[in-house]
């Protein structure tokens, strides 16, 4: 029974390995009860290949050298295990009952032995993390000691304890990370800093405008006028979350802005693309887009007018114009920056030309669109409320521009803060559309530089 | 660059290329704005709009008349002075937020949630608050250029490498030290970059306010200003004055441009040796 | 590693194909004007199924020379023949890429974007001559013999560096070229790994004889994996001396302490020393 001073030191221990990171407390303390410890001396043999495998070890402090048998068929075979590593995984395989590799201390080594047996009699009380635990380690075998999927799937699998039918193990690991990245969250300092920032402007707003009617603040609407003008079910000025008009104005600048996006992303990144790939085309096209590009878009209001009849089309054309000439630039910038080495690499595999732009520019390219995307539904807001409060009807610019004319200044203030919020959202939508057409990416970047 | 070379550019197949495809785009605009004239019948969209060398004539009768550079005048003032306001708020800003996490937990995101709305939905309420026209004007074009300078500076800071810190520290610099010559030198590219797409947004928001609040809603007077020029065009039925006034603006924004990136270009010369 | 190699592994009897004749390339960069000779008048004979070792210091031209077999660059003068047919030459400055030379990058070229098999399968299935299950069950089955297998679903960024290092030589392989060209692939590995890397790549050409040009600048692993060093000279880049490896194959790395490893090394680094300082002092960068 370890010795009830260390107890901390073991649980930090515990809480230091991989497969244990997730661990709640009351289960990490029954693990820590049946944790052992014990040292070895420099080049003394911690266990040897076909020995029983009773004990799973972590080090605490020191090193060992793990040497796999070839039979496991790992890609590589030695590795140096420090404090914080896991190795004698071998007593939580199904059906392992000796150890696939031997195991030398190079330096004076303290580890802790957990019993394999009973860790998973430990987690059949609570299945759910079992299966988190488990899941890691299959992680931890196939990944840090390069054993293929075959052995490292055999740790035992606690889906069957689990009710619901259709909670996959791997989903359950996303919650159970999305639950601890929250729960990590809530205990630093960043989000009570938020609030601290939130409450000092709306303090501030409610100060200068309410209590101490601050001479430039006296027109200003207040927030507690604004936050009861917007949540009222009744509005003074005729709009609120409970207005059904309210969701009319959202959703037409909506409807603009997607038809707009879309249709500037289905032209520009095409364009982009070319432009970056084919030194004759750019060449051509190239200046005569930059001599377009320094206009303001909003110069073009006027003209628009002119060309267009009617007064959706100007709107349109002009967020158009705006995220089209962001998304043109961002994907030919992209695709100049894609690493050399791709498409000669994709040339000597016998490439044609076609195909290493199928292959490499568009995949490679991908990245910069999207954060040419970002920025291309940014500058469409951006447009699409000046049009709005220039010409065209209905929309959230043609609110904010009514409402001031007419003199309802709330409805000022909720037509702005809906626009950041649906503007965030938007935003938001269009990095998650990357993330999700990027799987490789969003893992290369979980796992850091390798 | 010598005089042989600088020909040997302008006319490079490249150039001659791109120069090629102006011309041809001219041409297509002046058959298209004259259709009606030429053939009876009147292309869509390109048909209504004044053909360049109405422009160009137009253009000549205005560059003799002091008021269209008084425009110029207006509006350059106005974009560099939230410009600069911008600068002067934003980058101290951006720096204090990189290098304290307490300033950053507090503002960035109350700085994130109003963020995404644009600048010019704040005109309305920019103009309320505002004593003078110019000031809401120079307000929101400071908006307009402060977020991408912040994003720009804090980018910066976040991506300096960690071991330069660490070298100095090892070498015993102060904090002070460390912020004056690791920090700010190595942020100023980024300022650059980000000073660069904040004055292309600036152009914008000047343009649009000038627009807006000179011939919009609140009447009369404005002071003027390339915006306010082209919608004074439209709405004088001076059409062809409408395209001046937007290639003016056009090449007006190119100078800006040009402008700091040569400025940067001084204040970062170790970017130059890639 | 674990598989039984037969006894005349290391010959080169029964290779027909990848025979380079590199007869007097010369080249000459033109940057703003300044004309800049990196390559002077190279001359290199190099038989098939060899592992030719081009050593020098860093910036003296021989990646030019790699670039110029590959098909990236052109040459100023002289020419480069494969089994005695012309890459570049007189007539024609630039070669063009093909898939009887394949190229191993520095810094790694397996698509980030695709699976290790599906990079694996790359080049066969550009060139469409086989059916997809073909192709993909010969991917796997090389991936197995090098020690891949379990990775087929990665992404090259979820794995170890020496690990896409392997990938992208079976991606190479499966294409059945004559030449290999490496550019210092190994330069950014940890040398625990590098020497697993080398033991790997043996093994790997004992399976797969193919002419393998490598460029390096660790005399260690020249003298280790090739069968011949060619030191060349700093800048403009020139063959100085060549010193013949007769170690015998297969090599493992008990061959480091033998006594001819020591003898070879010591014949071979006064010759690098001396260029390693020259291209110090004359302030080159890495290339």
């Amino acid at each position: 029974m370890p010795d009830p001073a260390n107890k901390s030191e073991i649980l930090g221990a515990l809480k230091s390995a991989m497969p244990f990171q997730m661990v709640p407390d009351n289960l990490m303390q029954e693990i820590a009860a049946i944790c052992t410890q014990e040292s070895y001396e420099s080049g003394a043999k911690v266990y040897d290949l076909g020995a029983i495998a009773d004990d799973v070890f972590i080090v605490f402090s020191g090193s060992v050298e793990h040497i796999l048998s070839a039979e496991t068929e790992a890609s590589e075979h030695k590795k140096i295990m420090r404090s914080g590593d896991v190795f004698g995984w071998a007593a939580v395989l199904d059906g392992q009952n000796v150890r696939m590799a031997s195991t030398l201390s190079i330096e004076p080594t303290q580890v802790l032995r957990i019993n394999g047996k009973k860790l998973i009699k430990l987690f059949e009380s609570d299945p759910a993390v079992g299966d988190v635990v488990m899941t890691r380690f299959a992680t931890l075998i196939n990944k840090e000691f390069y054993v293929p999927r075959s052995i490292a799937d055999q740790v035992p699998g606690f889906k069957q304890a689990l009710n619901a039918s259709n909670l996959q193990g791997s989903e359950v690991t996303t919650m159970a990370l999305t639950v601890y990245r929250i729960s990590t969250w809530l205990k630093s300092p960043r989000p009570y800093l938020m609030l601290i920032g939130f409450a000092l402007f709306l303090g501030f707003w409610m100060l200068s405008v309410e209590i101490w009617k601050l001479p430039r603040f006296v027109d200003m609407p207040g927030p507690t006028e604004v936050f009861t003008e917007w949540f009222s079910e009744d509005p003074y000025y005729g709009l609120s979350i409970y207005t059904p008009e309210y969701y009319k104005h959202i959703g037409i600048s909506l409807q603009r802005i997607a038809f707009a996006f879309f249709l500037a992303t289905g032209l520009g990144v095409p364009l982009g693309l070319f432009l970056g790939w084919s030194k004759n085309f750019r060449e051509y096209i190239f200046p005569l887009f930059e001599v377009f590009r320094p206009i303001p878009v909003l110069a073009w209001v006027p003209l628009a007018i002119i060309m267009f009849s009617g007064s959706e089309t100007p709107v349109i054309f002009l967020t158009f114009l705006a995220s089209f000439f962001a998304t043109t630039l961002n994907t030919m910038l992209g695709v100049e920056s894609i690493d050399e080495s791709y498409s000669r690499a994709a040339r000597c595999l016998g490439a044609s030309r076609w195909q290493t732009f199928v292959h490499v520019v568009i995949p490679g390219a991908m990245p910069y669109i999207f954060t040419g995307l970002q920025i291309s539904i940014g500058v469409a807001w951006f447009s699409l409320v000046a049009g709005e409060m220039v010409s065209g009807q209905y929309g959230l610019g043609y609110v904010i521009n009514t409402a001031y004319m007419m003199i309802e200044y709330p409805k000022i203030i909720i037509g702005m803060i809906t626009l950041g919020v649906v503007g965030y959202i938007t935003s938001a939508m269009v990095r998650m559309m990357g993330d999700y057409l990027m799987q490789w990416r969003v893992r290369e970047l979980a796992l850091g530089d390798n | 660059m010598s005089l042989s070379k600088f020909s040997d550019k302008l006319f490079s197949k490249a150039a001659l290329r791109g120069i090629f495809a102006i011309f041809v785009f001219v041409v297509l605009w002046e058959v298209g704005a004259r259709s009606e004239e030429w053939f009876g019948y009147r292309f869509p969209f390109i048909g209504l709009v004044p053909p360049p060398s109405d422009v160009f004539v137009s253009w000549g009768g205005l560059i003799a008349n002091p008021s269209y550079w008084q425009s110029w005048y207006m509006s350059f003032l106005r974009v560099f002075g939230g410009f600069t306001a911008a600068m002067i708020i934003g980058i101290p800003m951006g720096l204090l937020m990189a290098v304290n996490k307490a300033s950053y937990g507090i503002i960035f995101p109350s700085f994130e949630v109003l963020r995404p709305i644009p600048p010019l939905a704040w005109v309305p309420a920019s103009i309320i608050f505002w004593p003078t026209q110019e000031l809401s004007i120079a307000f929101v074009t400071f908006l307009g250029a402060f977020y991408t300078i912040v994003i720009n500076v804090l980018g910066g800071a976040n991506s300096i490498n960690k071991q330069f810190l660490q070298a100095a520290q090892s070498m015993g610099a102060s904090q002070w030290d460390i912020f004056r010559r690791i920090v700010l030198p190595a942020t100023l590219p980024s300022i650059v970059v980000g000073s660069a797409v904040g004055m292309g947004i600036t152009w914008e928001v000047v343009v649009a306010a000038e627009m807006i609040s000179g011939g919009g809603s609140s009447g009369g007077g404005a002071g003027g200003g390339l915006g306010f020029f082209i919608w004074s065009s439209y709405v004088g039925g001076s059409y062809e004055q409408i395209i001046v006034g937007m290639i003016s603006i056009g090449i007006a924004g190119y100078i800006s441009s040009e402008l700091l990136r040569q400025l940067g270009g001084f204040l970062t010369p170790w970017l130059k040796t890639r | 590693m674990s598989a039984v190699i037969d006894e005349n592994v290391g010959s080169l009897a029964d290779v027909t194909d990848g025979a380079i004749s590199i007869k007097d390339v010369v080249k000459i960069y033109d940057p703003d004007g300044a004309a800049v000779m990196a390559v002077d008048h190279c001359s290199i004979e190099i038989p098939a199924g060899e592992i030719c070792m081009i050593v020098g210091p860093s910036g003296c031209g021989k990646t030019t020379l790699l670039n110029a077999i590959a098909g990236f660059h052109g040459i100023t003068s002289g020419s480069i023949h494969l089994d005695g047919e012309l890459l570049c030459g007189p007539e024609k400055p630039q070669a063009e890429p093909g898939s009887d030379r394949i190229v191993v990058f520095q810094n790694g070229a397996l698509f980030p974007w695709k699976t290790n098999l599906d990079n694996v399968a790359f080049g066969p299935m550009m060139a469409g001559k086989q059916s997809k299950e073909e192709i993909y069950e010969k991917a796997r089955s090389m991936m197995a013999d090098t020690g891949l297998s379990g990775n087929e679903n990665n992404y090259p960024g979820e794995i170890s560096s020496g690990l896409r290092r392997r990938v992208e030589i079976v991606r190479a392989l499966m294409n059945d070229p004559k030449v290999l060209l490496f550019d210092e692939p190994y330069r950014a590995l940890d040398s625990l790994t590098k020497s697993v890397m080398h033991e790997a790549l043996l093994e790997i050409y004992y399976r797969n004889k193919v002419t393998i040009f490598f460029i390096t600048h660790d005399l260690e692993e020249a003298i280790f994996l090739g069968h011949r060093l060619i030191i060349m000279s700093s800048r403009p880049c020139k063959p100085k001396k060549i010193v013949e490896v007769d170690i015998p194959h297969p090599r493992d790395y008990s061959v480091l302490t033998s006594p001819r490893f020591r003898e070879l090394m010591n014949e071979a680094k006064d010759v690098v020393h001396e260029e390693a300082t020259k291209a110090f002092e004359a302030g080159e960068k890495e290339g």
